[in-house]
């Protein structure tokens, strides 16, 4: 399947807001100044789990320039998407972790807000905890709701999950061997780098939040539920956001809050997050414990896998909690099991591809040991037991998994840099790993507008918010390709849901697929409405006309042609066009984007310190629109991985059940000095599905680069190591020089 | 049943006390402590958590006379006071660089800095780096090699760029990790940021 020819799309191409990203015009959320504003702070709970018997404000309503305080007594406000499972409030009680709000207080200043929350009397009646996921399911341990700790399914989410295909005892069988272990993941923050914050108005019986989300459509739908307005009433503005990483595609507690102290005010409300209360009072990624046993024959190929997993949701279950790191092997009998548990800890919810690193990390190191006690070369067990079919049995819309493996291999010369585990000598150990991953390729509903001026100018509106992947700019480049108007005619409106048409919001790595699918239609409707107009200056028919680099010209005889701007003069103002579409997938036909990573790491057995010295990703994601962008996004889901490989965790002490590293540089998220040059291989791919073949870029690059660090790390020293994070310490623990 | 009110001693506190200590040595510095009679000593309450100062700021070139409270951050001041919002604040407790600005040609944590601190220094945002309509030859690069994801660290990452050129020219790759290593970029974008402070080197 050959790449087609086209204009704008494969070619790099930078950024439609870069000047304002890089001359501080950009207007993030926490940029929005408006008069009378005041600022808001949120108190939060000390303790575990805890019934609050009384609040008392007087002292901090006496404070000059405190102006409401809100909490679970005098503000009962749902919090939809704050739980899944359970009715989650805003403010709720009991509290059921450390860091869960407890109230909100508005003043003339953030200073005075925070000084107002030291004056907020509230008093407890400490209950019971449980911090460990493996200990909450056990029967005497703490309920945390009623039906005790195992997240228990509403419809929308299932607990246990469960999936399964082909004959898991037929599969074992048929093996040769079977080996079983247990692989550990902590909770790591999304540490994206705005804090959170949400800015609210009301004029009269309208709202508008200026929010930091992922999705603006999604927003407004769950603030107009939760404060019960009509959809028209409530307007979510989101221009520029400081990285989503997840979790951001709804509306959150401090949305509703805002627009709380705004009402009870009636001023307008600015509530900013500190940088603690982002990595204690949202959530993380949720933290595993997966068993697994998988059977394999002599030759390496696996015949069954089963998973058995419990991950830690902490006090609410947000999202699914689910593990997919075998999404990228043909594994022909499959089952397996994941509880979400309940504990008093952080909530977990998504993070960047929510389901995949960990799990990949789980079951690549698995099969990167499985290769070493049969004495398999890694490269031969990656590559004989990669994904051909989805789930065992559909067709993938397009796959050069295989591609991503050979070329990625030979790129980082696997055949000469691989030797056996732990042979390297001396205390400075070299190592080379790899392992594959990708995401679920997706279909679905998107819309956009595209209106044409007279002159030749485009402008295209779409929901989207740019989240840094590059979105507003892919849109754009989509839009210039299938209209045949090059990009400097091109320009975007986005973010703010009075102005601009659904959007499924920029999570999931759906934009592309999702809304771009749209703009080609919009396109579609523009381009058919132009021909009609251009038709008889060419003294053609309109569907004998096509038109590129703004030149309207007969498909036939190209000479014939007429530009863009002659073809409007008939335009009495403006050509609209618009499209919802929401297509789905033919019945046994499913879509992925896959990868394979491999790295070389260096690790000094006497420090414990790795330093990941080579990496080289080979993705397929299809076309690839904007190779700029879509670059950056590969290496920068890397440098995640490698953080979440070597250092990041959030760390409970225990007595106290607080969070003790709850900041940049005690949770060690990698700086420039970590960050080695990633190397970035598209290999050649075409979905017939994608816009112009293009399938999923924004969540792929994380999903194997944990695991790939990983098994770099056990080839150099030997050592397979089973927990999240591989630090300094467990190192030089396990390696006796 | 417990009791609870805050947590330990914050930032703000913290920030509080130093910035009475500062008052202190602004009043040293003008020579008032060799006035023998202690009357003349100024009568501001150094407790003075609304206590007020006027400073004069110098940013991208322009002065402002400005009454700042002790406790304002100089990322503070020269968002939510001057305008100025490309200063982002990433933690507000100078670990991840995205407040950088650049202070008598040394990039420093505004967060981290009082803006009392500040009187009569010279500041440049990365809103005073563009000549007009021409930008400067850092800020096309980071343009050019996709610097900015989300963006909101690249105000920061562009300004400790920007001090480590004014001091070296021709930088090596090492040398850019590291006068960059205090800049956080969540998005993981180290190799393109590099990338264009090198860029930008060779372009001038």
């Amino acid at each position: 399947m050959a790449t087609k020819e086209f204009s704008v799309v494969g070619k790099r191409t930078p950024r439609i807001d870069g000047y304002e990203r890089v001359t501080g015009q950009a207007q993030y959320t926490g940029d929005v100044q408006l008069p009378g504003m005041l600022y808001a702070r949120v108190l939060r709970s000390p303790y575990p789990h805890a019934k609050i018997v009384s609040i008392d404000t007087s002292k901090a309503e006496k404070l000059p320039g405190v102006k409401a305080v809100i909490h679970s007594v005098n503000t009962q406000v749902p919090w939809g998407s704050g739980g899944l499972t359970q009715k989650r409030m805003i403010f709720n009680n009991p509290v059921r972790f450390v860091g869960d709000a407890v109230a909100a207080v508005a003043a003339t200043n953030r200073y005075i807000a925070e000084d107002a929350l030291e004056l907020i009397e509230v008093k407890y009646e400490k209950l019971p905890h449980v911090l460990d996921a493996a200990a909450a399911l056990k029967p005497d341990a703490p309920k945390i709701y009623p039906k005790g700790n195992l997240s228990v399914g509403d419809g929308r989410v299932t607990a246990p999950i469960q999936d399964q295909w082909g004959n898991l005892e037929k599969g074992f069988k048929e093996a040769d061997k079977v080996f079983e272990d247990t692989y550990i993941s902590k909770h790591v923050n999304n540490a994206q780098m705005e804090r959170r914050v949400s800015v609210a108005k009301w004029d009269g019986g309208k709202l508008t939040v200026w929010a930091s989300t992922q999705g603006i459509s999604n927003a407004r739908a769950d603030i107009s539920r939760d404060l019960g307005l009509p959809l028209s009433k409530v307007r979510v503005v989101c221009k520029y956001m400081g990285a989503g990483f997840g979790n951001k595609n709804q509306a959150q507690d401090y949305d509703l809050m805002t627009a709380m102290l705004a009402k009870a005010t009636a001023q307008p409300v600015k509530l900013e997050f500190t940088r603690e209360d982002d990595f204690t009072g949202m959530h993380g990624r949720w933290a595993s414990e997966q068993r697994y046993k998988v059977g394999v024959k002599k030759d390496g190929t696996i015949t069954a896998v089963e998973l058995n997993a419990i991950t830690n949701m902490g006090a609410y279950r947000k999202q699914s909690g689910d593990l997919s790191g075998c999404d990228f092997y043909n594994i022909p009998n499959f089952k397996k099991t994941v509880n979400p548990t309940h504990t008093n800890t952080v909530v977990a919810a998504n993070y960047r591809a929510p389901a995949y690193p960990q799990s990949v990390f789980g079951f690549a190191s698995m099969l990167d040991q499985i290769a070493f006690e049969m004495g398999i070369n890694p490269y031969d067990m990656f590559l004989k037991n990669r994904a051909v079919r989805s789930k065992g049995k559909s067709e993938f819309s397009s796959n050069a998994l295989e591609a991503c493996i050979v070329e990625g291999a030979k790129k980082i010369g696997w055949n000469e840099k691989w030797h056996k585990p732990g042979a390297a000598p001396g205390p400075n150990k070299h190592g080379i790993g790899m392992a594959l991953g990708g995401y679920p390729f997706r279909l679905g509903l998107g819309a956009a507008t595209i209106r044409l001026n007279r002159d030749g100018t485009v402008h295209v509106i779409v929901g989207v918010v740019d989240i840094g992947t590059g979105a507003k700019s892919t849109m754009a480049i989509i839009a210039s390709e299938a209209l045949g108007i090059p990009m400097s005619e091109i320009q975007l409106t986005s973010g703010d849901t009075d102005v601009t048409p659904y959007s499924i919001g920029e999570s999931s790595s759906r934009t592309t697929s999702f809304t771009g699918g749209a703009v080609i239609a919009a396109a579609e409707d523009v381009r058919k409405q132009l021909f009609a107009v251009a038709a008889p200056e060419l003294k053609a028919k309109a569907e004998d006309l096509d038109m590129r680099d703004g030149i309207v010209f007969l498909k036939s005889d190209p000479a014939q042609k007429l530009p863009l701007g002659k073809a409007l003069r008939r335009v009495e103002s403006e050509i609209i066009g618009r499209a919802t579409t929401n297509p789905t997938w033919p019945e046994g036909i499913d879509g992925k984007a896959f990868a394979a990573h491999f790295c070389e790491v260096n690790v000094d057995v006497i420090t414990g310190y790795v330093k990941v010295t080579r990496y080289v990703a080979a993705h397929d994601s299809g076309t690839i629109i904007n190779p700029l962008t879509a670059e950056s996004q590969v290496k920068g889901g890397v440098v995640q991985g490698i953080g979440m490989a070597l250092t990041e965790e959030l760390l409970i002490d225990k007595p106290t059940a607080t969070p003790i590293n709850p900041n940049y540089r005690d949770a060690k998220v990698p700086t420039h000095l970590e960050a080695p040059e990633i190397e970035v291989l598209f290999v050649e791919s075409y979905d017939p599905y994608g816009p112009f073949g293009g399938k999923v870029v924004g969540e792929p690059p994380i999903t194997p680069s944990v695991a790939t660090v990983a098994n770099a790390i056990f080839n150099a020293t030997g050592k397979r190591f089973k927990e999240l994070p591989i630090s300094a310490e467990k190192i030089v623990q396990a390696v006796r020089v | 049943m417990d009791e609870k009110k805050g947590k330990g001693v914050s930032r703000r506190d913290f920030l509080k006390g130093i910035g009475a200590g500062s008052v202190g040595a602004a009043v040293i510095s003008t020579g008032l402590l060799d006035t023998p009679k202690v009357e003349a000593y100024p009568t501001e309450t150094v407790t003075a958590a609304r206590g007020k100062s006027t400073v004069n700021l110098k940013v991208n070139g322009k002065s402002y006379r400005l009454e700042v409270e002790h406790r304002q951050t100089l990322a503070e001041v020269l968002r939510d006071e001057i305008g100025l919002t490309g200063t982002r604040i990433g933690c507000d407790r100078g670990e991840c660089g995205a407040c950088t600005v650049v202070v008598n040609g040394r990039n420093l944590y505004s967060c981290s800095q009082l803006a009392v601190w500040m009187q009569g220094k010279d500041i440049l945002t990365v809103e005073g780096l563009a000549k007009g309509e021409k930008l400067d030859p850092i800020q096309q690069a980071f343009i050019e090699h996709d610097g900015p994801q989300c963006g909101f660290c690249t105000s920061g990452q562009i300004m400790s760029g920007k001090a480590l050129l004014l001091r070296n020219a021709n930088p090596t790759e090492a040398q850019v990790r590291r006068a960059l290593s205090g800049n956080l970029c969540r998005c993981g974008n180290y190799n393109r940021e590099v990338a264009a402070v090198l860029a930008a080197a060779k372009a001038r």
